[in-house]
């Protein structure tokens, strides 16, 4: 059973989406980067995210993520401002550490990709 | 095997193959993302047939009821019919019955048109092959006879200029549309939020009318905001519809100066998105509606949300300047 299933699929995802979307535009370290692009896209942006870190259903491919970041200059302390956001929002749904720790796994897999390395 | 008719032409879906992939294969240019069903990007507009719930699955209430379908979670099990979404279907003819200046820089245009809308959504008046501009519906159709348009005239604008000095009452123009989502959708009891600025107030008028005739009970609070104090209109009107009806408040925000009679008029001398702020500082449970410039429906979504307006429960309709570009 994937952590997604285990903490409730899609439901979670919606659970967690506003509650993580929040926190991010209002962390001065990154909000900058979501001041020009239109709140809709980026909040089902936001959700495909949280689906593929939770280890849901995506067909995101690493290939994506690079592309889609690679000119935003990206650099650790953004990469960490987004999980502290994610691990936050986690811990207001009280998900339990285990599955933190598995979905902070998965968000760091991909971090090279998003950090154009 | 299902068949679809997509816009002009006629697609095969192949055994166990979606909307989206059918359509791609037929070489048809339809934008999407994850092909999960979650980044909304490949939406497609059911205009006949009906697909199943999955292809649905995780849209707006609104989104739903205009008929919005994943194309690459539908596997439909009849023929269907669809369309791009955000591209208009026919046009219909209108033809003008009155032409009113609510202000000094807005006209009210009634039209008489078989037209079928919900209010909130907007259509294209065609002047002629050649000059066409989108304005919101500010009529309800079950208890407004024609089609109502507010239509602010700028001094270089060709369309607004030819509506304010040449069309005539009896001529005829081409309506293509309706097109839009930002239309009423709420539990009957939850709060409401509707703020407009400028013309912004005829997609709200009409979202307004809707929710009353559908008996919404929660309270209903109506924020319209103008640069100067002369860019309010319907005040009146609108002040008139809250005496009516007990739940709903109407409240008129500028920082411009000036006066207004009848002091039954909730007038505000503030800043639109400080008044918002203060007065609704928690809009956790509540559908929020927001139309007009898209500065102040960029500023007040995020001010909304951060406030607690959950995304889905935030509406907007933006007007977007005309360019030639």
């Amino acid at each position: 059973m994937s952590v997604y299933e285990k903490i409730g699929g899609e439901a979670a995802v919606n659970a967690a989406v506003d509650i993580f979307y929040r926190k991010v535009l209002s962390d001065d370290r990154i909000s900058e980067f979501f001041d020009t692009v239109d709140m809709e896209t980026q909040h089902a942006k936001q959700k495909a995210f949280l689906t593929m870190a939770f280890g849901g259903p995506n067909n995101y491919s690493g290939k994506d993520m690079r592309e889609a970041h690679k000119h935003m200059s990206l650099n650790e302390g953004h990469f960490n401002a987004v999980a502290e956001c994610l691990v936050g929002t986690l811990n207001e749904l009280s998900v339990p550490q285990e599955h933190i720790d598995e979905i902070v796994g998965i968000a760091v897999s991909v971090k090279d990709d998003v950090l154009n390395k | 095997m299902s068949k679809v008719c997509f816009e002009e032409s006629t697609v095969e879906l192949q055994s166990r193959e979606s909307l989206l992939d059918g359509l791609l294969r037929s070489g048809h240019d339809i934008p999407f993302g994850c092909r999960a069903g979650v980044c909304h990007s490949c939406l497609v507009s059911l205009e006949d047939g009906q697909v199943p719930a999955d292809a649905q699955k995780g849209l707006t209430a609104g989104q739903v009821s205009l008929g919005h379908v994943l194309s690459c979670q539908c596997f439909p099990n009849e023929p269907i019919k669809v369309r791009r979404l955000d591209t208009a279907g026919e046009s219909v003819h209108g033809r003008v019955v009155s032409k009113t200046w609510l202000n000094e820089q807005v006209i009210q245009l009634k039209l008489d048109a078989a037209l079928d809308y919900v209010p909130g959504q907007y259509v294209t008046l065609w002047k002629d092959d050649h000059l066409a501009r989108s304005y919101s519906l500010a009529s309800e159709p079950n208890q407004d006879e024609f089609l109502e348009f507010h239509i602010k005239v700028i001094e270089e604008g060709s369309f607004s200029q030819w509506v304010a000095n040449t069309l005539e009452i009896g001529a005829e123009l081409a309506i293509q549309g309706p097109l839009g989502k930002c239309i009423y959708t709420a539990q009957p009891e939850q709060p409401l939020l509707l703020s407009a600025v400028g013309t912004g107030l005829a997609p709200i008028l009409g979202i307004l009318k809707d929710a009353l005739m559908k008996g919404h009970v929660g309270p209903i609070h109506v924020v319209i905001a103008s640069k100067e104090m002369s860019g309010f209109y319907l005040m009146d009107e609108l002040t008139q519809l809250s005496v009516e009806h007990g739940n709903l408040s109407v409240s008129f925000v500028s920082m411009g100066v000036g006066e207004l009679e009848p002091s039954s008029i909730h007038l505000f001398h503030d800043d639109i998105y400080q008044f918002v702020q203060k007065k609704f500082s928690d809009l956790k449970g509540f559908r929020v509606f927001l139309c007009g410039a898209e500065s102040f429906v960029k500023k007040m979504r995020k001010q909304c949300f951060l406030a607690g307006a959950g995304m889905g429960d935030i509406s907007a309709d933006v007007f977007l300047p005309f360019t030639t570009s």
